[in-house]
């Protein structure tokens, strides 16, 4: 009995060499969205990547809230780094009214950022290892973003969901002795990030998981556009921070990590180095900070933008942010639209998988440091 | 290095931790401590004071009734709405005043940004669970309650490690 089947719509018989498989939309990894792979045997003949399962409407969202209003939604597409989606907005916003930020705002800022980086980093860890099913690695980074949550508790009063900078600096100042315990725990935390290395990075395991696979050459990186610590894993030397440094950064002491490799190891040992930098930045910070001051310039009420776009970005955990607002003379932004770096780095992956393993699929992916919520938005 | 060594290597970094103190909240019967007493203002400067954002504490003698919380709630989550109170305050005619659903508050605090009379703080209080969604609904009798907490634990760091202790 033949069936009648839709137009489209193929079926694939029993003796074909190529079959289709669908990976997702339930988590791959966390977030919602499918890898339509053809396999041939064990090897990735082609992979698709089909984003959009959590599409929330974020611009459009933002046209109907003033500048304000938009500031909790607008973290919501990556909560684990709520400071560094919102750090690009609250900059273009300040471009926009002409708002002068005061100095010492402008550290408390890149502290929030980079504790935010490390939070985003660490999570991001903790599911590489157990995707490469190293459960320590799951347990360890898992344990360890305490310290950084604690501290961002105490700063903002939120343990994930900070909405902490605003358009004018940030909401409240540091607590009282806030600077020695900031010290004392990351000091701690660049002590356990030391022990990542033998258990994780030297690991023979991982090692033959992630070496030589999913390579992506240096001009393929920058022919795909991609961005963060993918572009620098392939050995281009461009980070937001250094080459359009906003707020302090251009005073702060750090350098770029750049490794030539290109492979999946190259790209999860850079945001493991990316770590150390930005423990560098926040204890330099803490160091050149002012020590007294305002935090925060009031906005008028209702603040109106005049007839202007502009467009900002920052380095986020997974690339460089950008939001590209639009005003006209009303409350509300014209137009929003948010530039990220997880969609930018999707479009390497059929390149990546075709020819790899199977059994690769999740090492590659997830190595890219895409955040499936965030591209969709 | 070779691949048994690094093995042994790997698994000799894990065996050290035996001797470590376990970094473990034990949650209900220890609170963490969080600093100062909630997320407020400061009514001299206007400076906003850092500290947890959990429950609302309303001030019912210095609340007018004037909405702007309720306005800045209106597009992030719709969670306040203003009701009539049975009290009597010459500067609040109306005698209406905000009443919180926490199944719809996001805990941003901009209502506490908003409040232009100091009015409405949080507190330190998270732990607002209930087996109904009407009793997530605080009235502005519940919310001048204040909260009493017993959070008592500091992650303390020492040469064995950090722990919640």
């Amino acid at each position: 009995m033949t069936t009648q089947l839709p137009p489209g719509i193929s079926l694939e018989k029993v003796d074909d060499r190529i079959m289709t498989l669908n990976v997702g939309p339930q988590h791959p990894g966390s977030g919602h969205m499918r890898l339509i792979i053809k396999v041939d045997g064990d090897y990735i003949v082609s992979c698709d990547p089909d984003p959009g399962y959590v599409h929330r409407g974020e611009e459009k969202m933002a046209e109907y809230r003033n500048y304000i209003q938009n500031i909790p939604h607008l973290e919501r597409p990556v909560i684990h780094d709520s400071s560094n989606i919102l750090y690009p907005y609250c900059l273009a916003v300040e471009d926009l009214l002409g708002i002068e930020v005061p100095e010492r705002a402008k550290y408390v800022r890149v502290i929030a950022a980079e504790l935010n980086r490390c939070i985003y980093i660490l999570y991001w860890l903790a599911i590489y290892g157990i995707f490469l099913g190293h459960s320590t690695m799951f347990m360890w980074p898992a344990g360890d973003r305490e310290l950084f949550i604690d501290l961002l508790e105490a700063m903002s009063g939120a343990r994930v969901t900070h909405a902490y900078l605003v358009p004018g600096g940030v909401r409240n100042d540091l607590p009282a002795n806030f600077e020695e315990r900031c010290l004392r725990q990351v000091n701690y935390f660049e002590k356990r990030l030391k022990e990542y290395e033998a258990i994780f990075y030297q690991n023979p395991i991982l090692k033959a998981r992630t070496q030589d696979t999913g390579i992506l050459s240096k001009t393929d990186a920058i022919r795909l556009g991609t961005t963060g610590s993918v572009l620098r894993a392939s050995g281009v030397d461009y980070d937001v921070r250094k080459k359009e440094p906003y707020d302090v950064y251009e005073n702060l002491d750090f350098q770029t990590v750049v490794m030539k490799e290109g492979d999946s190891y190259a790209r999860s040992y850079v945001p493991y180095l990316e770590m150390f930098e930005s423990c560098r930045i926040i204890k330099d910070a803490l160091r050149k900070m002012p020590k007294s001051g305002s935090v925060r310039t009031k906005l008028k009420p209702n603040p109106k933008g005049g007839n202007d776009e502009v467009y900002r970005r920052v380095e986020s955990g997974r690339g460089a942010l950008g939001y590209y607002i639009v005003s006209n003379n009303r409350p509300e932004p014209y137009r929003v639209k948010i530039s990220v770096g997880s969609f930018r780095n999707l479009i390497c992956m059929p390149y990546l998988l075709k020819g790899e393993k199977l059994g690769n699929m999740p090492a590659v992916y997830w190595s890219l440091n895409y955040w499936p919520v965030e591209a969709d938005r | 290095m070779s691949t048994a060594g690094g093995i042994i290597r790997a698994l000799n970094s894990g065996v050290k931790h035996l001797a470590v103190k376990r970094f473990t909240l034990r949650y209900p019967e220890q609170k963490l401590k969080f600093v100062g007493d909630g997320f407020r203002f400061n009514p001299e400067t206007g400076v906003g004071i850092a500290g947890l954002r959990g429950r609302h504490i309303l001030f019912h003698e210095h609340c007018t009734g004037c909405q702007l919380c309720s306005v800045a709630c209106e597009g992030i989550a719709e969670a306040i709405g203003m009701v009539k109170v049975n009290e009597t305050w010459k500067h609040n005619k109306k005698a209406i005043m905000p009443q919180i659903d926490y199944g719809k508050c996001v805990f941003c605090g901009l209502c506490v940004d908003a409040c232009p009379f100091y009015a409405l703080y949080m507190t330190n209080d998270y732990e607002l669970s209930s087996f109904t969604k009407s009793a997530l609904i605080y009235t502005p009798a519940q919310l001048a309650v204040k909260p009493k907490m017993a959070q008592d634990v500091d992650i303390k760091i020492d040469d064995r490690g950090a722990t919640h202790g």
